[in-house]
């Protein structure tokens, strides 16, 4: 376990903006305890200080998991989001799209997002932008790409994609094992 | 008639030719220049800038008056569209452009004929060939060291093979010589360069031995991961990350984030100055609502 380099921050918060924006401030800036990123074995956990501080008595080969795990660096110093960011993402999201109820469960086996299935969309999102799915009681489904913008989104025809897949509640089930 | 009026007139126009100076002000002719030593009246200096400009301006007249004085009191030649004037030599020392140059480091033949004090004879570059009867420059081309003047016959050395070849003997004599002196040739170029450096010539030379044969031994598949050790084999100090401590000032974490925060942003800005698209959409919905 160790704190990010500047150059990991950077390309982490180069990713966390497209979905959340400046929102990154209130995750860094808590009210309530002061919060910290930090790396164990690649991957990205966001940890309250005082659990970050117990944990330190724990070994890097015996430690699993602390705090939310936000995704992981990739071997080629990329970096990516992983489902149990969601929550976060959720609070801050910039761009939502709401899933009807018969769009959830194609979501949730990791599909795309048609157009047929979309309820709602926040304005003014633009392409290729981060975005956090919901269903229509305001439920995070999952988070993706915005294929189109919601303007260019009118044209398409209700099977094409409006949103890109990335992650979704389903892994929770189907990447048990390498998700931690 | 008098004309003493007008001539007057016309002198007054011009300003003399006539410098008074205490103490004679320099010429380099050569590179058409005057050195005046002569002290500057500072309070003209001081005053104000109507003054000032004015006095510099005659000073520098008056030095370029004495200079052109002198030229015209130099041996001329006449051509036939002008007269030239020629010049005399620079006398001013001018510092050259470039620093000296080094001294070269001694070679090792150099250190011994200075410690046995052996003087450098001249040769003569001929030498006379009483074979030939004519003479030839003691080497290069022609020279007398040469094998194109080979002798027809060579004499079987008394200890040597009778039936070894005595002309390939000389010929591989030769080109041993040469090589040899190469070698002595490297020896002495790399010697000078680690005496420039500062350093003693083993050192250097391990240190390269050692820099070649770490390189060569990271150069196989698995990056030496397998290769036999050798005996003192230099060690490899590779470069150590470091990072922050775990556990650190969380005040100062939260800055340090702020700040990488805002340069990604600024990063963010930049690429979405002005969204185009929204900024149609306001205006067009604008002009449906005025229909």
């Amino acid at each position: 376990m160790r704190p990010l380099t500047d150059d990991e921050t950077k390309v982490f918060f180069e990713k966390l903006t497209k979905y959340i924006g400046r929102n990154i401030v209130h995750l860094i800036d808590r009210p309530d305890e002061p919060y910290c990123f930090r790396l164990q074995k690649d991957r990205v956990y966001y940890v309250s200080e005082s659990i970050m501080r117990k944990t330190t008595a724990i070994g890097r080969q015996n430690l699993i998991s602390l705090g939310v795990c936000f995704g992981k660096f990739t071997k080629t110093g990329k970096f990516r989001m992983h489902i149990t960011a969601l929550p976060s993402l959720a609070q801050y999201a910039k761009y939502k799209v709401w899933v009807k109820p018969n769009g959830e469960m194609p979501f949730l086996y990791g599909n795309h997002v048609v157009k047929a299935h979309i309820g709602r969309v926040t304005e003014d999102m633009p392409e290729h932008q981060g975005v956090v799915i919901f269903n229509m009681a305001d439920v995070p489904l999952g988070f993706g790409v915005s294929a189109r913008s919601t303007v260019d989104m009118r044209k398409v025809d209700p099977t094409g994609i409006a949103v890109f897949h990335q992650s979704d509640n389903g892994e929770y089930l189907r990447e048990e094992d390498a998700l931690f | 008639m008098d004309v003493t009026g007008i001539l007057d007139e016309h002198k007054s126009r011009f300003k003399t030719i006539q410098v008074d100076r205490l103490i004679p002000a320099e010429l380099d002719l050569g590179l058409l220049a005057c050195f005046d030593v002569n002290m500057i009246d500072e309070s003209k200096l001081r005053a104000n800038q109507k003054t000032r400009d004015s006095y510099l301006r005659e000073l520098s007249r008056e030095g370029a008056q004495l200079m052109v004085n002198e030229l015209f009191s130099l041996p001329t030649t006449v051509d036939e569209d002008s007269v030239y004037a020629t010049l005399p030599k620079v006398r001013t020392v001018l510092p050259r452009e470039k620093p000296a140059p080094k001294e070269k480091p001694m070679t090792r033949w150099e250190k011994f004929a200075k410690i046995k004090n052996i003087q450098n004879k001249k040769k003569s570059r001929v030498v006379y060939d009483e074979e030939q009867g004519e003479w030839r420059p003691r080497f290069g081309f022609k020279g007398v060291n040469n094998d194109d003047q080979k002798p027809w016959l060579i004499e079987v050395p008394g200890n040597a093979d009778p039936y070894e070849d005595q002309y390939q003997a000389r010929r591989e004599e030769k080109k041993e010589r040469i090589d040899k002196n190469k070698r002595r040739q490297q020896r002495n170029f790399e010697e000078s360069v680690a005496t420039e450096k500062g350093m003693k010539p083993r050192d250097m030379r391990k240190r390269e031995l050692q820099q070649a044969l770490v390189l060569s031994k990271g150069s196989t598949a698995s990056m030496g991961k397998f290769d036999e050790k050798l005996a003192g084999e230099p060690k490899v100090k590779g470069l150590k990350r470091k990072f922050d401590p775990l556990v650190k000032n969380a005040d100062k974490e939260k800055s340090n984030n702020m700040e990488i925060l805002n340069r990604v942003a600024k990063g963010e800005s930049k690429a979405t100055v002005l969204n185009v698209r929204k900024a149609q959409r306001a205006i067009n919905s604008a002009k449906r609502s005025k229909k």
